[in-house]
């Protein structure tokens, strides 16, 4: 692992920006100190809404952590407090990139303009598809395909004879508001998602559930389309033990280095709907000779945001577990507590912050120069 | 409920393998023929290939005559159309797949197909092009059709699927099977199109049309209870060494049935998982089986009842 000591001979200090009384910056912190780093100084993101924005001083590393899970920080972004309610992504995501733009100085882990095309799922499909990254086709790459509501996303599932689809809210997480959509002749129709609706407004449940009422389905899309929905080929998955599977793959530095395998009875393999940790000897066996190459994807997406510590890669394997598709890449994806690298990576024992924080040199090392703080360009 | 299940990693006691894809082909080079199960498949939605197409590639690649079992996995727009293009495509080969013991239509999984959108279809002409056949099996109830038949040779008959209709059941009963040892059906939900009744399974409880029958399982049905009271009192119980009516709606009703039936401690197993037995009833079937050396499943699995509206709930294993 990187010393402290190996920057030059300058103790790097670290900054975090997060919500101090999450288990990501606490995880992050404990790791750091581990390492030799002096703990880092955590800003919180209400301070950063608050006031604007936060300066850095021009030896402080950088990192960003996710602003979920706090009612007030929630409240600033997205208009709401009430952490199940799926509306305001659309806010959320232009007060996000906003707040993002507001930081100074320091030496960043991340690239506003990358994280600005990792928050808008349209935007990094295309990035992700002009790279030459297997992924689901979709007509509403870049924003090509405007899906204002039901009526065009019908036209455009006829048009790019797409019987089966994932619809995504562009900027979502966590399969919050995302429909798996199955059509057929006769106007069959089977939409499964977490997502209930009360009184007007949707809400995202713990409780994954099959609408195949169209009304029923059409209200729902129309009720997500304002904030921006994306729309995607269903790639039949493999399944692993009787359970649809994908995979969760770290990317640090450009070198897959963690890796989960989730699965589930449902499209969506997200934990909190019931979905499980696999075995990853099993993911692995299933892929034989194809494993490397799932990996190598991984690191190819990855690859479009170099500006980028660590990204989350989720993989779709297909049925066969032959083939793979990127289904997102996810920039605060390293939450995987306990988890370990993968053998033979050069994370291997450490755990997705440890692999990160080794990795810190190589990245300064490479990283672009950042808006300056104000105070930076006062002295100049 | 549960929506999946596995595609089968083995048939007719042999390793599945999967039939290259197009795409794969040049890749993996030419395939090793014999002691496998071949899966071959199109793509259930959007497929570039044919299920002829891919047979096609098969047929040039492997000698069929050393083919002992072949799996059909999905088809195009199978959600649309049933197996028609297999059934010909199949009984276009007869000649030479003279080894074929093993046959097994739709091994799909809901990510491909969902069981309840397979259109099924009559496939009881592969029953007669292949009288050598000794395992058959399909998934899917949907628009499925069983003429009476009649085969010397098959030992085991497997239909899983979220609703066989009732006609379709009435026929496989209305069949001769002097060699059939096992029988395996998921007669699944009216929801579904799962709609026969207790009476229309009297013909496997008797047993007559099935001499041979050891195994089986009347199962994932939503009628588990009355099922589950009619084998209480059926002659073919005192012949079978395992009895399975798992994943259905079997509550305390049945299973008090079942121990106010005839004896069942000649079993080797009674398969009950995923049930609604409460922990009393539940007791006693193991007081009354274990001692005898019966394996007895009472696993509850994921059967969960749902109250709504004062109503309560209870789901088949498979439906959807």
């Amino acid at each position: 692992m990187a010393s402290a000591g190996a920057y030059g001979g300058r103790e790097p200090a670290l900054a975090v920006v997060g919500n101090p009384e999450n288990r990501r910056v606490r995880l992050f912190t404990e790791a750091a100190v581990a390492a030799g780093f002096a703990a880092p100084r955590v800003v919180p993101w209400l301070d950063v809404l608050r006031a604007g924005g936060a300066e850095f001083g021009p030896h402080e590393v950088v990192r960003l952590d996710s602003p979920g899970e706090h009612p007030e920080v929630d409240r600033l972004l997205r208009g709401t407090d009430d952490p199940t309610r799926v509306e305001g992504g659309a806010r959320w995501y232009a007060r996000f990139t906003a707040a993002v733009g507001s930081l100074r100085g320091g030496v960043r882990l991340d690239d506003p303009a990358e994280l600005a095309v990792l928050f808008d799922k349209r935007a990094c499909h295309q990035v992700l598809a002009r790279a030459g990254v297997p992924v689901p086709q979709s007509p509403t790459s870049g924003g090509a395909a405007p899906l204002r509501g039901w009526a065009d996303l019908r036209a455009l599932m006829r048009e790019h004879r797409m019987p089966r689809a994932f619809v995504k809210p562009a900027h979502g997480s966590s399969a919050s508001g995302v429909i798996a959509l199955e059509t057929a002749s006769g106007g069959r129709l089977r939409a499964t998602t977490s997502v209930e609706t009360a009184g007007g407004r949707l809400f995202n449940s713990l409780r994954v559930r099959r609408i195949t009422d169209e009304g029923e389905a059409a209200a729902l899309v129309d009720a997500l389309a304002p904030d921006g929905l994306h729309l995607e080929r269903w790639l039949p998955k493999a399944s692993l033990g009787g359970r649809t599977a994908d995979l969760r793959v770290l990317v640090v530095a450009g070198r897959a280095t963690h890796v989960v395998v989730r699965t589930s009875r449902w499209p969506m393999t997200n934990l909190h709907l019931g979905g499980a940790r696999g075995d990853l000897a099993a993911a692995m066996a299933a892929a034989g000779p194809a494993w490397p190459e799932a990996l190598r994807i991984c690191e190819q997406a990855a690859a479009c945001f170099p500006g980028t510590l660590a990204v989350g890669v989720d993989l779709l394997p297909a049925t066969g577990w032959r083939h793979f598709a990127v289904a997102e890449v996810n920039a605060f994806g390293d939450l995987l507590p306990r988890l370990t690298g993968l053998p033979g990576s050069p994370a291997e024992g450490l755990d997705t912050y440890q692999a990160q924080l080794a990795a810190l040199a190589g990245h300064i090392a490479t990283a672009a120069p950042y808006p300056p703080s104000r105070e930076h360009r006062a002295a100049r | 409920m549960t929506l999946t299940h596995d595609h089968l990693t083995e048939y007719g006691g042999l390793p599945v393998v999967e039939w290259f894809s197009a795409k794969d082909e040049e890749k993996n080079g030419p395939p090793t023929a014999g002691g496998v199960a071949w899966r071959i498949s199109a793509d259930a939605y959007e497929s570039d290939e044919t299920w002829a197409g891919a047979f096609a590639r098969f047929a040039a690649a492997v000698d069929l005559t050393q083919v002992e079992a072949l799996i059909v996995g999905a088809w195009p727009d199978m959600y649309e159309s049933g197996p028609d293009e297999v059934v010909e495509t199949l009984l276009g080969a007869r000649e030479h797949l003279t080894s074929l013991r093993s046959l097994f239509v739709a091994d799909v999984v809901f990510e491909q197909c969902e069981i309840s959108w397979i259109v099924q279809g009559d496939l009881t002409p592969l029953l007669a092009a292949f009288p050598g056949l000794e395992r058959f099996g399909l998934r899917g109830g949907n628009s499925l059709v069983f003429p009476p038949v009649r085969h010397e040779k098959l030992r085991e008959l497997v239909v899983q699927s979220g609703g066989i209709p009732a006609e379709a059941v009435r026929g496989i009963a209305a069949s001769d099977f002097p060699a059939l040892t096992t029988l395996d059906l998921w007669l699944g939900t009216s929801d579904y199109g799962g709609d026969c009744d207790v009476a229309d399974l009297a013909p496997f409880l008797a047993g007559t049309r099935l001499p041979a029958l050891r195994h089986l399982a009347l199962h994932n049905s939503e009628i588990q209870d009355e099922v589950a009271a009619a084998v209480a009192a059926a002659p073919v119980v005192a012949r079978l060494e395992t009895l399975d009516l798992s994943m259905g709606v079997l509550t305390d009703e049945g299973a008090a049935a079942l121990l106010g039936g005839q004896p069942l401690t000649h079993l080797t197993s009674l398969d009950l998982h995923h049930n609604y037995i409460g922990a009393e009833v539940a007791e006693r079937l193991r007081e009354a089986l274990e001692p005898a050396g019966v394996a007895l499943d009472l696993d509850r699995d994921d059967a969960e009842e749902d109250n709504g509206d004062g109503t309560v709930w209870r789901y088949v294993a498979v439906g959807e």
